[in-house]
């Protein structure tokens, strides 16, 4: 048998067993397989391995698929700020309301009301109220890092220096 | 579980990707329907247990997905996230510092078409056989064989899975079919 044309056709067959073949270059195949036995031994061998390829076990996807639901916030790094400004920005919305509340008569025993963006802040919720607009939070969208940083540290003289 | 084929009109894994890097959570789903049985295979093939390959496949996407930003495309998708499961195995390999006997009862299922009890019961007999000598082979020459004809990827692509140029991996799979078929005599 020619050696080049088993080399090529060697070639091919990982293709055939996994149907990745053009009809001519099957045709080629089939032609040649049945004058050599050499590379139809080589087609029988590569067809029971892609016929016996191991099967993934039951309950390996839908375990993915869970863990892609419970982990794609960690991926979309671009489509949302990060968990942490949030918090910043929560947090120094919350000392504002708070410094001026009490800086507006530091004398008196006044009751505040915490409002509700200030309560504990649940995994997965940033705003637990329905006031976020009041809380501002739509003003934090396109701010950068660096601007709220400054924000903050604004936040803090202005309630220190109120208070005092 | 088989991989979910691409149809016709199907977005690609490249228009997956960038949607998935918008959050698109949906897309993702896609690609490990697409990919999470290639996957499978690639880890089970070198860590040899199925609970440790499972693990490897998750850690694999969770660590693709997290990087998706630097995914520049080059590369298919898939063979990016094989090379990636393929490290993974290889760190698990190391962390657990020895190897079991392959759990392949479980892992092989036969596909033929309806054959005769007796037929299948040979064709079985003879796929389990295939399949424990393709284990005797060294590692780069089993997993040129296993990628080549179970997941179709070119030599240039399994080079970059086992960290070779594409010619070795050509000699590779060469070598190692012809292996296996003396060990199958």
């Amino acid at each position: 048998m020619n050696e080049t044309m088993c080399g090529t056709i060697r070639e091919l067959i990982p293709d055939v067993v996994g149907g990745r073949i053009s009809e001519t270059d099957l045709g080629a195949v089939e032609g040649h397989v049945v004058e050599c036995s050499e590379c139809a031994a080589e087609l029988r061998l590569a067809g029971t391995l892609f016929a016996s390829r191991p099967v993934p076990p039951p309950g390996l996807l839908e375990r993915l698929l869970d863990s892609v639901r419970t982990s794609a916030p960690a991926v979309r790094t671009r489509a949302q700020p990060s968990r942490v400004w949030w918090s910043v920005a929560a947090a120094a919305v919350a000392a504002f309301a708070l410094g001026i509340g009490i800086s507006s008569d530091p004398g008196l025993e006044l009751p505040v009301e915490v409002p509700g963006y200030a309560y504990e802040v649940e995994e997965g919720d940033i705003w637990v109220s329905d006031d976020g607009l009041l809380a501002g939070a739509p003003l934090f969208d396109d701010l950068s890092d660096d601007a709220l940083l400054q924000l903050l540290e604004e936040l803090s003289v202005a309630s220190a220096g109120g208070s005092a | 579980m088989r991989d979910e084929e691409r149809r016709d009109g199907d977005p690609s894994d490249l228009e997956l990707v960038q949607a998935g890097r918008d959050g698109d959570e949906s897309a993702l789903g896609l690609l490990v329907r697409r990919h999470h049985a290639a996957a499978f295979r690639v880890a089970v093939s070198l860590v040899k247990e199925d609970d440790v390959a499972q693990d490897v496949v998750q850690d694999a996407f969770m660590k693709a997905f997290r990087a998706l930003d630097g995914f520049r495309g080059d590369a298919a998708f898939r063979t990016w996230l094989l090379t990636i499961t393929a490290n993974e195995a290889r760190g698990a390999l190391r962390r657990r510092g020895r190897r079991k006997e392959s759990a392949l009862d479980d892992a092989i299922e036969v596909q033929s078409g309806d054959p005769s009890p007796a037929t299948a019961a040979i064709q079985s007999v003879e796929a389990e056989r295939a399949r424990r000598k393709l284990e005797e082979l060294p590692d780069k020459q089993r997993m040129s064989v296993s990628l080549r004809i179970e997941e179709g990827l070119s030599f240039k692509e399994i080079g970059e899975i086992i960290g070779s140029s594409e010619g070795a991996a050509r000699v590779n799979y060469f070598h190692g079919i012809r292996r296996l078929r003396e060990l199958m005599e």
